[in-house]
């Protein structure tokens, strides 16, 4: 029970997480809400986990649980770097800006 | 059309050895060179100043896609007619420069772009020459632009043209890009034949297929955020 309300915890702050990345990163956020439910579902009813993973050969429904930690995680991995790429994006604009400033028009004298 | 109104921008990053025959001969031919130089730590600013380039220097390394942008917002600023890009490592000739314009004023289209299979090109080895083709075939079926060379350095656009620009990728993926932006401009466009020789220089300098893998990448990441 202990365990259940922990990953119930930490799966409820993927849903958020996953809803506040919706708007910038609308696959990111649909695939992280769809990780996190389903991960809530198997969480609470773990006989389904249990039956779903013998269906898909992985053994054991905590496994299965496991498995789908690891995907939230490579998707979250993911979200940074596309936000690292997003911040590229700004400081592109910025150095742009500067180097424009900083350049003598063509039609001013030298 | 006046060629001061035209201005021919390049994107330099380290290219000291080259740069300032490349900015006199277009200079020569009466275009305004804009010299993006984009964060070498070479003299490479500094030469192609010499040589009559307006110049301007991006703090840092951004990459060529980003050093192009700058270089079409600077020019648009400067009231430049047509905007022509053309690489710093000497590969293109200067002639065809007059061979895009040509085509530009003729057919009355906004974007007119190089290309190499439709001309010809020196010194290419068989393994660029497939690279090319695969990307060209990527290219065309994400663009949907009918169009034989995707990657080439060598295009001319208009004013308009030019404003339907806003090149985001800022490293090699800015080809495909700049393709896909035109197709979603829906403003017309044309290939001429322009030849490419291609030196030990300017190979080194060229794409790997290392860099097609990480163009792939940062194509596919830009479709995943706004």
């Amino acid at each position: 029970m202990i365990a259940q309300l922990i990953l119930t915890i930490l799966l409820g702050g993927i849903l958020l997480y996953a809803w506040t990345e919706y708007r910038r990163a609308p696959v990111i956020g649909v695939l992280a809400m769809l990780a996190a439910l389903a991960g809530l579902y198997f969480v609470w009813i773990p006989d389904h986990a249990s039956r779903l993973a013998a269906l898909v050969g992985i053994g054991r429904g905590v496994d299965l649980i496991l498995y789908l930690w690891v995907a939230i995680s490579l998707i979250v991995v993911l979200n940074l770097h596309l936000k690292l790429r997003a911040q590229m994006e700004v400081i592109t604009v910025l150095a742009r800006e500067i180097a424009i400033a900083n350049a003598r028009s063509a039609a001013s004298p030298k | 059309m006046r060629r001061r109104h035209i201005w021919v921008v390049i994107a330099a990053y380290n290219e000291v050895g080259v740069i300032a025959r490349v900015v006199v001969e277009v200079r020569r031919c009466g275009y305004m060179v804009l010299l993006i130089d984009d964060g070498s730590t070479d003299a490479t600013a500094a030469t192609a100043e010499k040589a009559g380039a307006v110049v301007i220097r991006h703090p840092v390394n951004l990459g060529q896609g980003a050093a192009l942008q700058t270089g079409i917002e600077y020019a648009l600023r400067e009231g430049a007619d047509v905007i022509v890009t053309f690489d710093a490592d000497g590969q293109h000739r200067v002639a065809d420069i007059d061979v895009l314009i040509d085509a530009m004023a003729k057919h009355n289209v906004d974007f007119v772009f190089g290309s190499r299979v439709l001309g010809g090109a020196i010194n290419l080895p068989p393994t660029r020459r497939l690279l090319l083709k695969a990307a060209t075939w990527f290219t065309r079926i994400t663009s949907g632009l009918s169009v034989t060379d995707t990657h080439n350095g060598l295009r001319a656009m208009t004013q308009r043209g030019a404003g339907a620009i806003r090149l985001r990728q800022n490293r090699m993926a800015h080809a495909s890009e700049f393709l896909n932006q035109v197709s979603a401009s829906r403003l017309k466009y044309i290939e001429v034949p322009v030849t490419i020789e291609y030196s030990a220089y300017s190979l080194a300098k060229g794409q790997k297929l290392g860099n097609s893998l990480s163009i792939l990448v940062d194509l596919s990441a830009q479709s995943l955020h706004r």
